[in-house]
């Protein structure tokens, strides 16, 4: 890419567009004009007219604008980086999270940290795991880098808190067993791309 | 032999058409590396000997394919690294080596330091074009310390090799895999090395090679150091941690004389608790060995240290009125000259066993030879082709000894002699050019007469020597002469360096003055050459430093040894000091080299150079001291920030520096005459720590599990008993009878690690002692 | 209905008008914050307060305890004693005024047989004493703003001189004409005159319009509210008010919405007159609900204007057209005659 389109700084050329504004009257006779016009359009009334129509339209015709924040909440984009979420494998509903310790290495506030052991059936087990948000900055490195989409931003945005550093822990993260089926898949950073499939080679299996 | 490169024995070679010098007589990848380039290689380890297990090292060279850690450079050699058969070669071996292993880089404990991984990724394997049924394998335990995970090994054989040639235990072995045979279709189609790795792979695995389910070995770790994938990981350290989470910290090891370059890695202990804890310790295993104490015993640092004020106060009254400190070999040069100052200025006597014991053998030996320092280092005595040791339990006294002694067998084609009183199963077994002699307790003399009669020109020995010579030695020393004098030819074929190995018995010993004439003697008319082993850590520096007292009475400071007022780093004292984990300093190692430490964990008492500058006068930070260690005794003034601590790529070590020592002419030497009648009869014992056991610290780390105890072989320990009480002339002690199933004979250990014991008052200056045992 | 025919007005009546007149309009004046911002969040589809009480009912006490509670806040370089009174009087000439307009039928308490008059002072120059009472009440942001040593304080009273004392003008011209047609000052009259069902307005539409817009300058209301306009000074007069004092400004302005409904009713729009089947007490409070009504509406819905558009309007405007309406009043009550 060149960098014509930055060089050139000749802003007068570009696209603009003009308005079709009246002219101020400079001579009494227009001034009187105007006042008579302004005077005499139903402007004034127009106006009367749309705020009182907009009145009936939200108390009787169920156009209330309001959002009752915090009751309601509006959806927000999946590319929104709240407050972490820890999710877990549907069809096991153990939690997804292998204790790589990716997320720990990437986190550019070194917020992440994580506890694991060699448990009794020799797997990894993550003992603890929590995020510092009194540091976190959500930069969402966290979520693109986790091979298993075990840890993504979840929708909780609300991070007033009586401490600016609480951390959250494992638990608070961690999709609620009894709302796995309520698990939504991430669509945000670091989520699979549509066009994953394609970019697999097959490996041929012995059975 | 000196390492220094003569341009005689270099050769030219060119390896993708540059041209590059090389030492004679090297193999291709070697030369390579210290050239800095780059050939993909797993399975060769540096020490160790070749076992062409993974192929991957394929070159071609002056129009062959050779295995570049195999074949060895010659005068002209044109070598290329990749040709389109190699690549594909190489690829076909990396695919294969990806065939079933487990998608388990997310866990795995190596993954980020793993060569699997990072091989292919190099080779750039995205598919996958092989393929055959899983075998089921099972992890285990190997050991208390060995963790093997056979689904992740890849059959390169490091730990078997370095095992056997480095470590000598030879604990391990590839056996069958009983898993499918490998298609002989893919013969056909695929690259042919890749066929027979792969063949070869698909058969094996890793088991002990005592047929059991554990190896029972020295519990060194240094499998686990060389195993290029998660396959063997310590039990300890096993989904604990990441590489990329640990910070390391170059260090250098204070458990024994050795001084092995390691590295602490530490990271915050737990989420609770974020104080910075040694997850484990990891080497430059292609350049240094560690023992198992090394490798293990990690976390003996003083944790509880605070700025106690009144135990300093009170600590720096105790050294205003002291007369006497005593100390032991675990302490750094600065901390030593530290204690020497102190001795200038304020006349305390300095109380040191081990290293006041090493420090008159070195003096009788630079009286009679005329040098300052004990001739070859370890590194030297490892690349000799015949090796001989006396004077020391080569398997307990000191890793890198035995590693050296082993080594020497292995790869050098190497013989060995072996002399000492207490027998042992496993020495004999690292060569087949070995021969042991137990001899009796007090035949040191005769062991060194024998070999001046062996090796020396008899025209340049003096006549209280020469006079000696007529003995039958190899009978006197427990041998069957006729057997040996027929394989001591063998031995001694094609054998062109000699090095002999000197250790504690002999400094402890009652005629240690004439023992260190006869080692002059020995260098002066022989080929040989001696190494000696420092008794502890930094024996040798504390006697190159410190002006050591034999005998002192009066009010004590015990500098983690027993005394009035003790200064203790492992946190029972009257103060706190930092133990070596927790310190930067410097270490002198029995390859006279000076090496620097640095602390990686933090410590938060005082230290010595606060009360040094309280009584005396002291600069500001311990490591100030280093610049001004004594330039008389080969150390040099250089700053403790500008010493180095690595290697580089050609091994050549680039660690703090070596002593300089001194030599001028001598006199002739006149020797006693060895008196049979000196050895020592009845039931004996010996002061000897078991593996992996040095000090106080490495019994205080968790992961070593060796027990204060009688040791002894197998056969005595059953005449013993379970718990046995030891008289000494000067005192008892009651201890478990611990079986060490390498032992021979029935001279039995006593450990000296726990200096709360006293050991050293038992033995009234030796190493041996007779002693009356009883059951209880 | 004749004054002739009714009870006599005692003492006591008076004083129960007048504290019927506090009780209730300071409390509509509340209640007015209320409805405010109900309305003007229903214009923009907002539901405004609705979490105190039931619909947000109880917002209004919240709003008082808060306003009690707040700590009274007298800046350090202020004329304590004219900042402390300078409240009182908005509030207090608010509802003096209130004594001399209807507000409320008359009715007669029972058991003690107490007369409670619709008005509570029926002085028969009841409109000049309103008029005046209103014009009296510049004092209050006047001074306020001049006591509290505030430049933005300076700029709202600077802006309550001239915006009061000019629209007082078109006030007085504006209602003149209406004056002239009933040849009376007082109130009584004047809702007496339309008995006969036809509104003044229908005689002087061009004066009901010119006193509206007085009317919201008069008060201070959108888009005539110069004088705390947040954008420009803050909140002119009131910058430095908190708590209660500042609660008094503003009953004072809800009271005078009041009084100016009031007065546009019974001066233009027929009264307590009964129309059709509805009663004339229901008549007045619906003809005084909608003009407060009026008031929000427009407040939704009209930008407001500058200073100098202001004068401009008042002098060159609303003045002239004011004189115009007088004039041909009187010409034609001449003619008629
Ligand atoms: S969002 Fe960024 S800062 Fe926050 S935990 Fe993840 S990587 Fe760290
Ligand atoms: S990157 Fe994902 S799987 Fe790995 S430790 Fe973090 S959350 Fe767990
Ligand atoms: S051994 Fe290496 S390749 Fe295998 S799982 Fe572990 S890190 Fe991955
Ligand atoms: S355990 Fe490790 S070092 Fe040993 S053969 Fe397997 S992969 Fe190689
Ligand atoms: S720990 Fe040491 S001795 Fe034991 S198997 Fe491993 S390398 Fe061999
Ligand atoms: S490194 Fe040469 S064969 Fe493995």
């Amino acid at each position: 890419m060149g960098l014509e389109q930055f060089k050139n700084r000749n802003v007068g050329t570009q696209n603009y567009k003009t308005l079709d504004l009246d002219h101020t009257p400079v001579t009494g006779m227009g001034q009187f004009k105007q006042v008579v016009s302004r005077t005499f359009k139903p402007e004034l009334f127009v106006g009367l007219w749309v705020t009182f129509r907009e009145m009936i339209n939200a108390l009787f015709r169920g156009k209330m604008h309001t959002t009752q924040y915090p009751f309601e909440k509006l959806p927000i984009s999946p590319r929104y980086r709240a407050i972490h979420d820890m999710l877990r494998l549907l069809e096991s509903g153990h939690y997804r999270c292998i204790g790589c310790g990716l997320c720990e290495k990437i986190c550019i506030s070194n917020c992440i940290s994580m506890d694991t052991k060699y448990d009794e059936n020799q797997r990894k087990e993550v003992s603890e795991y929590t995020i510092n948000f009194g540091r976190c900055i959500f930069c969402g490195y966290c979520a693109e880098v986790c091979p298993e989409l075990a840890i993504v931003h979840g929708s909780r945005y609300e991070t007033a808190s009586e401490q600016r550093a609480s951390f959250s822990l494992f638990e608070d993260m961690l999709t609620p067993i009894d709302q796995l089926n309520l698990q939504q898949e991430y669509q945000g950073f670091g989520a699979i791309s549509p066009n994953a499939d394609e970019n697999i080679k097959k490996t041929p299996l012995a059975y | 032999m000196s390492e220094v490169q003569t341009v005689e024995n270099m050769v030219s070679i060119t390896i993708d058409g540059v041209d590059y010098k090389a030492k004679e007589g090297e193999y291709i990848l070697n030369a390579a590396r210290a050239n800095d380039i780059f050939i993909p290689a797993i399975c060769y380890l540096t020490r160790c000997s070749p076992t062409l297990a993974c192929r991957l090292c394929l070159v071609e060279a002056d129009g062959k394919q050779v295995y570049s850690c195999n074949a060895k450079v010659k005068e002209g050699m044109e070598i290329t690294v990749n040709t389109p058969d190699i690549l594909a070669e190489r690829r076909a071996m990396m695919e294969v080596y990806d065939v079933n292993h487990p998608l388990q880089c997310g866990v795995c404990d190596q993954s980020g330091e793993c060569e699997l991984q990072n091989y292919t990724l190099e080779l750039g394997v995205d598919s996958q074009s092989y393929t055959i049924q899983d075998t089921k394998r099972e992890a285990t335990n190997w050991s208390s310390v060995l963790h093997y995970d056979p689904g992740l090994c890849i059959v390169c054989e490091r730990c078997t090799t370095v095992c056997k040639d480095m470590i000598g235990d030879a604990a391990i072995k590839t056996t069958k895999r009983g898993g499918e045979a490998l298609d002989k279709a893919w013969k056909d189609e695929m690259p042919k090395d890749a066929y027979a790795m792969w063949n070869k792979l698909q058969k094996s695995v890793i088991a002990p090679s005592n047929g059991t389910e554990h190896t029972n070995c020295s519990d060194c770790g240094e499998c686990v150091a060389v195993c290029p994938v998660g396959a063997l990981v310590s039990r300890d350290f096993v989904y604990t941690s990441n590489a990329w989470d640990l910070k390391r910290i170059p260090a250098t090891c204070a458990h024994c004389s050795s001084g092995c370059q390691i590295y602490y890695e530490t990271k915050p202990a737990s989420i609770e608790d974020r104080t910075e804890k040694i997850f484990r310790v990891t080497n430059e295993w292609n350049y240094v060995s560690l023992c198992g104490a090394g490798r293990f015993g990690y976390d003996f640092e003083n944790r509880t240290a605070t700025k106690d004020t009144a135990a300093f106060t009170a600590a720096v009254e105790a050294f205003k009125k002291a007369k006497v400190i005593n100390f032991n070999s675990v302490i750094t040069n600065e901390e030593a000259l530290m204690l020497q100052t102190l001795k200038e200025k304020l006349g305390v006597k300095l109380i040191n066993r081990e290293a006041r014991a090493f420090q008159r053998f070195l003096g009788f030996y630079g009286e009679a030879s005329g040098q300052s320092l004990y001739s070859l280092n370890f590194k030297e005595v490892m690349a000799s082709d015949f090796v001989m040791s006396v004077g020391s339990s080569l398997r307990n006294d000191n890793p890198n000894a035995r590693y050296a002694f082993n080594n020497v067998q292995k790869l050098n084609k190497g013989a060995g002699l072996y002399f000492h009183p207490v027998g042992d199963t496993l020495v004999p077994t690292f060569g087949k050019n070995i021969e042991m002699f137990a001899h009796k307790v007090g035949h040191e003399e005769a062991a060194l007469l024998f070999i001046i009669k062996l090796f020396a020109d008899q025209d340049k020995l003096p006549a209280s020597v020469k006079e000696q010579l007529e003995s039958d030695f190899v009978e006197l020393l427990g041998g069957d002469t006729a057997k040996f004098e027929k394989g001591f030819d063998k031995m001694m074929k094609k054998k062109e360096t000699f090095s002999l190995m000197v250790g504690e018995d002999l400094y402890f010993h009652e005629k240690a003055e004439n023992l260190a004439k006869l080692i002059a003697v020995l260098e002066s008319s022989s080929d040989v050459k001696v190494a000696m082993i420092p008794p502890k850590t930094n024996s040798l520096g504390v006697a190159l430093i410190c002006d050591l007292d034999d005998e002192a009475e009066g009010y004590t400071i015990g500098y983690n040894e027993s005394g009035d007022f003790k200064l203790s780093a492992l946190g029972d004292g009257d103060l706190d000091m930092p133990a070596m984990n927790q310190q930067e300093g410097t270490l002198t190692n029995m390859h006279k080299r000076v090496t620097p430490t640095n602390a990686a964990l933090e410590y938060n008492g005082y230290v010595l150079n606060d009360i040094v500058r309280e009584v005396a006068s002291a600069p500001k930070e311990t490591i100030m001291w280093t610049e001004h260690l004594p330039v008389s005794k080969g150390f040099k003034a250089v700053e403790f920030d500008s010493l180095p601590n690595h290697y580089t790529n050609d091994g050549v070590e680039h660690r703090g520096y070596l002593l300089e020592s001194t030599s001028v002419e001598v006199e002739e030497i006149s020797v006693d005459k060895f008196d049979d009648a000196n050895a020592l009869e009845g039931e004996i014992a010996y002061r000897c720590n078991p593996q992996r056991q040095f000090n106080d610290f490495s019994d205080k780390a968790h992961q070593i599990f060796e027990g204060f105890g009688l040791y002894a072989s197998p056969t005595k320990a059953e005449a013993l008993g379970s718990k046995v009480e030891v008289e000494f002339a000067n005192g008892k002690l009651t201890l478990d009878v611990i079986v060490d199933e390498r032992m021979e004979g029935d001279i039995v250990a006593i450990p000296d690690f726990k200096s709360a014991e006293n050991i050293y008052e038992l033995f009234a200056g030796s190493r041996y002692q007779t002693v009356t045992i009883k059951e209880v | 209905m004749d004054a002739t025919h009714l009870p006599e007005v005692t003492a006591a009546g008076v004083i129960i008008k007048a504290v019927l007149i506090l009780a209730v309009i300071a409390a509509i004046a509340g209640f007015g914050t209320y409805i405010e911002r109900k309305i003007l969040a229903f214009m923009q589809r907002r539901y405004g307060p609705q979490h105190v009480g039931p619909y947000g009912l109880l917002q209004l006490a919240a709003d008082g305890i808060k306003l009690f509670t707040k700590e009274d806040i007298i800046p350090q370089h202020a004329n304590k004693i004219i900042f402390a009174v300078a409240p009182v009087i908005t509030a207090a000439t608010a509802f003096i005024a209130l004594a001399a307009v209807p507000v409320f039928p008359d009715f007669t308490i029972p058991f003690i047989d107490v007369y409670v008059p619709s008005i509570a002072s029926d002085i028969n120059v009841g409109i000049l004493f309103v008029l005046g009472m209103m014009a009296a009440g510049l004092y209050g942001p006047l001074l306020a703003g001049m006591a509290q040593a505030n430049k933005w304080g300076i700029i709202g009273s600077a802006r309550t001189a001239i915006q009061f004392l000019s629209y007082e003008v078109v006030t007085g011209l504006s209602i003149l004409a209406p004056i002239m047609m009933v040849g009376s000052l007082s109130f009584v009259d004047f809702n007496d005159y339309q008995a006969d069902g036809t509104w003044l307005v229908v005689y002087q539409p061009v004066a009901f319009i010119l006193f509206l817009i007085a009317g919201f300058a008069e008060t201070n209301r959108t888009p005539f509210d110069l004088l705390e306009h947040e954008a420009e000074i803050i909140s002119g007069y009131v910058t430095e008010y908190s708590g209660m004092r500042w609660g008094l400004f503003f009953i004072g302005e809800y009271a005078n919405m009041i009084t100016i409904g009031v007065i546009a009713s019974v001066v233009f729009l027929g009264g307590y007159n009964d129309f059709w089947i509805f009663p004339g007490w229901l008549m007045i409070i619906g003809k005084i609900a909608f003009s407060f009504f009026f008031m929000l509406w427009v407040r939704a819905a009209w930008p407001h204007v500058r200073p100098d558009q202001l004068m401009w309007l008042c002098w060159k405007v609303l003045m002239p057209l004011a004189v115009i309406n007088v004039v041909i009043t009187g010409i034609v009550i001449m003619l008629v005659q």
